[in-house]
């Protein structure tokens, strides 16, 4: 009951920063309503005040709002399958990224912008409109069974294998894009370059309500498995002893880390080592319990990819630098300092 | 008294809302009297600036891409928002436009959407890099601009290019496009190739499409007669000096010859109601280099 209790302390105090910084990024922003606060304008559109301009009802909702959310949910996945993944291969060091997911969803995505056209029109109209997204998705899932594949014999999964075939995936990736890159247009070189730093400037609320749809299925799923995963920290086999169904829990955190990189990539391009930092701090405060970190993940995720797109959107004002820019500047450094702290155990 | 009191305020704040009315009236009145002309324009490509800063509304132009060089004065008064790949809705809703302008060539599609949705009046030209697809583009942005007087932009084009003189043997022009250390040359179906061809030259390069990284090999095969580069490019390369020292330029005739020209980017690239002026300046400059 007293960690139970804990854990809500917690999770209500990370909720209420969350709320207050996603207020502050409403407030933030080059459009000026006419000396309005922009809070004033954001609660006459709630009441559909019908005096509110279009511009500034478009400015509040479809551009602002919708990109807080979006944050929002796109920090909240990446942290959460970092997590999870985590969990999966017992190891601090998992995430996306270095195990090849973001660089496969990267990949393929790569391959639909800049291929696309040719293929595009032979395909059913509902693939043609989420080409780009489907095509993340299968490409962080290959990369995933890849990896998986390649680093577990009998099932026991070798943290060194799974982090070099990372690499390899990685590197793969990254010269098929850059030969991709090669054979790109002057706009569509900058569509990728772009789009490989990250950026949610193109938040709607269609793509917010998919990605919705995607996070409830996930943590549906996810979220309540931290004592399983807690338990697979002894070894598989005493997980298994605890009754826990070890292999039908694999296999649903590799589909559903793969369902969530693959839909953020798709999104919000490439958004470097939120999967990383998060995971780590939280693990600083609550050691590896994952009936902690898992759910406190969701939520810290969104507290960091908020300020850091709010960030983004303000320091070079009226422009914006893209935001993995900035998370791989937090995300680098405590990546070494992982790397020290775990020195002997890797 | 009181009675009186009562009857007083309330004939006061029936007054006072009465003036209000009235002030507000006034007020619509006279913003619905301004001409009708004026619209608050962002121009996302260079050309459309030139053409709707030809056809006399500079004015009206309060944000630009950053492609948008010419005239100078814009700098004044319209805000630079950035390249057009990178250029975000809320940017440009903060300048509160009520015409967005813009090239197909060069937009963003998730840009486009923003704006699509936005309900600002929003038009994207099919832009050609041609003679008549620049007349086609004046006539279409002067539309846009509510501006029916742009036949003598159209005539100057064509005063202009007559008096681009014809040059008997074609030299071989390479465009190289310096952008720090990255250089890529203008193959087929670029502005580039369609200027030099206006200007009675020909492109070095006719084995691949758009813009390619330069490779000595590349250049060398192309073996061009004259390098152009903008002039910012070349300022950027390291001036002639260092372009004679790039890897398989000192191969070729330009090389041998030392012929390298550089002309103004905006100019040169932005086949507006100046590309009369650009096909002379480029043929003057050809003639100057093949003698």
């Amino acid at each position: 009951m007293r960690t139970q209790s804990k854990l809500y302390f917690y999770f209500t105090l990370s909720a209420v920063l969350l709320v207050i910084i996603a207020v502050m990024a409403l407030n933030t922003g080059v459009y000026d309503f006419n000396g309005v606060s922009p809070f004033t304008v954001f609660w006459q559109f709630v009441k559909g005040d019908q005096s509110l301009s279009l511009s500034d009802k478009y400015v509040i909702w479809d551009v602002r709002a919708a990109r807080i959310v979006m944050a929002v949910l796109v920090g909240s996945m990446l942290a959460v399958s970092g997590t999870s993944l985590q969990g999966l291969f017992k190891n601090p060091l998992a995430t996306g990224e270095s195990i090849g997911l973001t660089s496969g969803a990267t990949l393929l995505a790569a391959i639909a912008i800049v291929l696309g056209g040719h293929f595009r029109e032979y395909l059913p109209e509902f693939v043609q409109f989420s080409l780009v997204g489907i095509a993340a998705f299968l490409g962080a899932l290959l990369a995933m069974m890849l990896v998986y594949r390649i680093s577990t014999s009998a099932g026991k999964t070798n943290v060194v294998m799974m982090l070099l075939s990372g690499v390899a995936i990685t590197s793969i990736g990254f010269s098929i894009t850059g030969f991709l890159i090669y054979i790109s247009k002057d706009d569509q070189l900058r569509d990728l370059t772009f789009w490989n730093m990250g950026s949610l400037a193109a938040a709607t609320w269609t793509k917010n309500s998919v990605l919705a749809v995607v996070i409830l299925i996930s943590y549906i799923v996810l979220l309540p498995k931290g004592k399983a995963l807690n338990a697979m920290m002894l070894g598989e086999k005493d997980a298994q002893h605890l009754g826990i169904n070890v292999e039908r829990l694999k296999k649903q955190i590799v589909v559903i880390t793969a369902l969530m990189v693959g839909t953020c990539v798709a999104f919000s391009g490439t958004i470097g080592f939120v999967g990383l930092i998060v995971p780590y701090i939280l693990r600083l405060l609550f050691k590896s319990n994952y009936t902690y970190i898992l759910p406190l993940s969701a939520i810290c995720g969104s507290v960091l990819l908020l300020i850091a797109d709010t960030f983004s959107r303000s320091i070079v004002a009226p422009s914006e630098l893209p935001i993995g820019i900035l998370t791989s500047l937090i995300g680098g450094p405590i990546f070494i300092a992982i790397l020290i702290k775990f020195k002997k155990s890797l | 008294m009181k009675k009186f009191v009562l009857v007083a305020s309330v004939l006061l704040a029936v007054y006072s809302c009465k003036k209000e009315g009235a002030k507000k009236e006034n007020t619509t009145e006279t913003s619905s009297e301004a001409p009708k002309s004026s619209n608050k324009i962002v121009s996302l490509n260079g050309g459309i600036t030139e053409i709707i800063s030809a056809l006399g509304h500079e004015k009206e132009i309060v944000g630009t891409d950053v492609t948008s060089t010419y005239p100078e004065s814009l700098k004044a008064t319209a805000k630079n928002l950035g390249h057009v790949r990178s250029i975000t809705i809320e940017p440009i809703m903060a300048v509160s436009p009520t015409l967005i302008l813009a090239s197909d060539k060069d937009i963003n599609p998730e840009l486009l959407n923003k704006i699509k949705s936005s309900g600002i009046k929003a038009e994207v030209f099919n832009q050609e890099f041609s003679v008549d697809g620049t007349k086609k583009l004046i006539e279409q942005v002067a539309k846009a601009v509510g501006n029916t007087d742009y036949q003598k932009l159209i005539d100057k084009i064509d005063a202009d290019m007559k008096l681009v003189q014809p040059i008997a043997k074609k030299p071989k022009v390479l465009f190289i496009y310096a952008r720090g250390n990255n250089l890529m040359v203008a193959g087929k179906n670029t502005p580039m190739e369609k200027l030099i061809g206006l200007a009675g030259g020909e492109n070095a390069i006719n084995d691949f499409e758009d813009f390619k990284p330069l490779t000595p090999e590349a250049v060398v095969k192309a073996n061009p007669d004259v390098l152009f580069f903008f002039t910012s490019g070349l300022q950027g390369a390291g001036g002639n000096d260092a372009v004679l020292k790039m890897p398989g330029v000192s191969q070729t005739n330009a090389g041998k010859n030392k012929k390298i020209i550089a002309m103004d980017g905006g100019l040169v690239s932005s086949f507006g109601p100046r590309l009369g002026e650009a096909a002379v300046g480029l043929n003057k400059l050809l003639i100057e280099n093949t003698k």
